[in-house]
């Protein structure tokens, strides 16, 4: 009797997998850190959270109208997601020293840093892809030598 | 008088330089002949001042004799080596009243304050040089008051561990003489044998000027961080000169230099910041264009040109067809090394979605072009790029003059123009050897603020080796300054006034750089760990980094007048 109270409770239950579309309307509100908690989850929610327009959202959404065009540069040159972990992220968070972290979510962009962050991004794209690919002027380095060009935003700030 | 008379005898050949003091401030050129055996003891003196040294002696002995300060008198020792006729000299006038006898009785001080009331770091008015085994001495006598002593920095203030002197208090506890060790001592001490080496090098008194860079390597072992690589770089520089060791034409290894450009490229922000503000004028000169050229003298790997590429990408109204034609020097391997840039900012334009087209020349020098060489067509906006390039020019006469003719007959809507801001090419090597000296004393600081250390997130690779690389970078040009002459002598750096008036002269007008570049370059230089350290400057439309308050580069822009 018990068992099939559980199970009947169980069919009423509302289980997020199976609507896609509500978790992914969540998802788009999440910060980074969260997204890449949510990636561990499960394989259906770490493909989700790879889903580049996730991304996009996450970098753009404070920002209107979003500019024409950048979309197919950004996925030409390795998508929103490595554009976020690459230069967004560094570019905020260096520029907003001492802010709190939840600042960065409400953060509106402005133009130079979209800019800035964009042009990073190709240079980013141009060493790591067309001259690191060529067997660059790493020394000694490993094959999966990081691009160079933005080792400098991965230094920790003198703070 | 003994001793004047023995070391008379002793003095082969001997020229008298000239000795000038100022009143009130003691200087003294060390000159060629100094007394051998004055030397040994680690003081400086010429034969032909001997007489008149031992008529002060006689004469400070009776002033003191009469100021009761014979107690004084036979407790002194040695005083500081260098100075002594004209500090005897300020010894006798300063003799009354006491307080100033204390502020000369330590000539070293004395004679070493900088003058502080110049802006330029006035090196060249102490010549104090100061033998490795020279005595240095202790004095009984108070730490001198700190206003009349205090060896003030120049108005590039650089942080502590550079190249800033302070005045510490000498010890003053034994009356013996000791060899100091202290570090910031030992700091005064190498940039004064620098420059005494300098000056030696100058006089052509190869002999001392020998002696001179030996020691230096010695006191530079006990300088921390960027002073000890910034000596041990010019000391060498040095040597080559004095031992006529020249270093290798360093344009006959393009390879190696590109290597080396490129870890500076990464680790500093210079050559970024020299990019970033050169896209800028340029985009906005291309603003509504539709057919734009870019003609770069300065290709090496095509940095520069991915953020255009991407920029223009992404400008309202779409992109323009974009034709970029690269200028470089011969490359010694058998690839073609243009080409291969060409084919890869190729493809980064199709990656973008921007009609490209490319061409690559070769030359030695860029007075070898020629405005047709281009092929300008009908309907295209030119854009001239330069970066670095344009100082090498000034080493062969004419041909500077030249490339701004070529330049102007391309009839470019505008000329961004990149150069180091520090005058490198006065007539004087001293003068050069100053300048030089402070200004790649700077540029060490900021790498060291840049360099290694600081754990990468999330990436392995830490940039010591970048660092280094960096510093070998900046060596060369370090040697290619001070050791290298005539047509070699490739580093001929101007500062931003001087190259107002050439392309002044050669009919080109100022373009202000925007707000928008002096924006883009104030958060990319945010964006550097010890950012705090860098600074864009305005200067009547062009901008210039520097690191605290010394700008090391500027960019300017031109149009045709």
């Amino acid at each position: 009797m018990a068992l099939a109270n559980v199970f009947e409770k169980r069919a009423n239950k509302f289980c997020i997998n199976d609507n896609m579309d509500v978790l992914i309307e969540i998802l788009k509100r999440l910060d980074d850190r969260s997204l890449g908690v949510a990636a561990c989850v499960c394989r259906l929610w770490c493909g989700l959270t790879r889903n580049d327009s996730l991304w996009e959202h996450l970098c753009f959404r404070h920002l209107s109208p979003p500019q024409e065009g950048v979309r197919t540069v950004v996925l030409a040159l390795g998508g929103y997601r490595r554009l976020y972990m690459v230069c967004v992220k560094p570019v905020l968070s260096r520029l907003r020293v001492g802010g709190a972290a939840a600042e960065l979510e409400r953060r509106v962009w402005t133009r130079h840093e979209v800019e800035l962050s964009l042009s990073l991004f190709c240079v980013d794209y141009y060493e790591r892809v067309l001259i690191g690919g060529g067997g660059g002027g790493r020394l000694g380095g490993d094959s999966a030598a990081p691009p160079s060009s933005l080792m400098f935003l991965c230094k920790a700030v003198n703070v | 008088m003994k001793r004047d008379y023995m070391n008379r005898d002793a003095f082969s050949s001997s020229t008298t330089g000239s000795c000038t003091s100022s009143t009130g401030k003691a200087k003294m050129w060390p000159c060629d002949a100094d007394d051998e055996l004055f030397a040994a003891l680690g003081y400086k003196v010429k034969p032909s001042d001997m007489a008149s040294v031992a008529q002060k002696i006689e004469q400070l002995e009776e002033v003191m004799e009469q100021d009761g300060l014979s107690e004084l008198a036979s407790d002194t020792v040695h005083y500081n080596p260098s100075d002594l006729s004209s500090w005897l000299q300020s010894m006798i006038s300063g003799l009354n009243p006491l307080p100033e006898f204390d502020s000369a009785s330590d000539p070293f001080l004395e004679s070493s304050t900088i003058t502080s009331v110049d802006n330029s770091f006035d090196f060249g008015s102490d010549l104090i040089s100061i033998p490795g085994k020279a005595v240095y001495p202790t004095t009984q006598h108070p730490p001198p008051p700190p206003q009349a002593k205090k060896l003030k920095t120049s108005s590039y203030g650089s942080p502590p561990s550079g190249v800033v002197f302070s005045n510490e208090s000498i010890s003053t506890e034994s009356a013996r003489p000791v060899v100091l060790v202290d570090s910031q001592e030992n700091g005064i001490r190498l940039v004064h044998t620098l420059m005494a080496c300098a000056e030696a090098v100058q006089q052509d008194n190869l002999k001392l000027a020998e002696a001179l860079v030996k020691n230096i390597g010695f006191l530079a072992v006990s300088q921390p961080g960027a002073m000890r690589k910034v000596a041990t770089y010019f000391a060498e520089a040095l040597a080559r000169r004095i031992y006529r060791l020249y270093p290798a034409n360093p344009i006959q290894d393009t390879a190696f230099t590109d290597l080396l450009q490129m870890h500076f490229y990464e680790t500093c922000p210079y050559i970024k910041f020299a990019h970033f503000t050169a896209n800028q004028a340029i985009l906005e000169a291309f603003a509504g264009k539709t057919r734009v050229h870019v003609i770069d003298f300065s290709m090496q790997q095509g940095m520069q040109w991915p953020a255009l590429l991407q920029a223009l990408a992404l400008r309202p109204g779409g992109p323009p067809s974009f034709r970029l034609t690269g200028v470089g020097p011969p490359s010694h391997d058998n690839t073609d090394h243009l080409q291969e840039v060409g084919w890869k900012l190729a493809q980064l334009a199709e990656t973008v979605n921007v009609e490209f087209e490319y061409r690559g020349f070769v030359a030695n020098t860029l007075a070898d072009l020629d405005a047709s060489m281009f092929d300008v067509r009908e309907g295209e906006t030119v854009a001239v790029n330069s970066i670095f390039e344009l100082h090498p020019l000034l080493a062969r006469p004419g041909a500077i003059e030249k490339v701004l003719e070529v330049v102007h007959g391309l009839k470019p809507v505008i000329l961004t123009v990149v150069e180091q801001e520090a005058n490198h090419n006065g007539d004087v090597f001293l003068d050069r050897f100053t300048e030089s000296l402070h200004y790649y004393s700077t540029l060490f600081d900021s790498l060291e603020s840049c360099g290694g250390g600081g754990g990468c997130v999330g990436d392995g690779v830490v940039s010591d080796e970048d660092k280094v690389m960096s510093e070998v970078y900046l060596g060369r040009q370090i040697c290619n300054v001070v050791a290298c002459e005539g047509v070699d002598r490739v580093e001929r750096h101007e500062t931003l006034g001087q190259w107002r008036t050439r392309f002044g002269s050669a009919g080109f007008d100022p373009v202000h750089l925007g707000s928008n570049a002096y924006k883009q370059a104030s958060m990319l230089l945010a964006l550097f760990a010890g950012g705090d350290g860098y600074r864009v400057e305005e200067n009547n439309g062009c901008l210039m980094l520097g690191w605290h308050t010394r700008p090391l580069i500027a960019t300017s822009a031109w149009k045709l007048k």
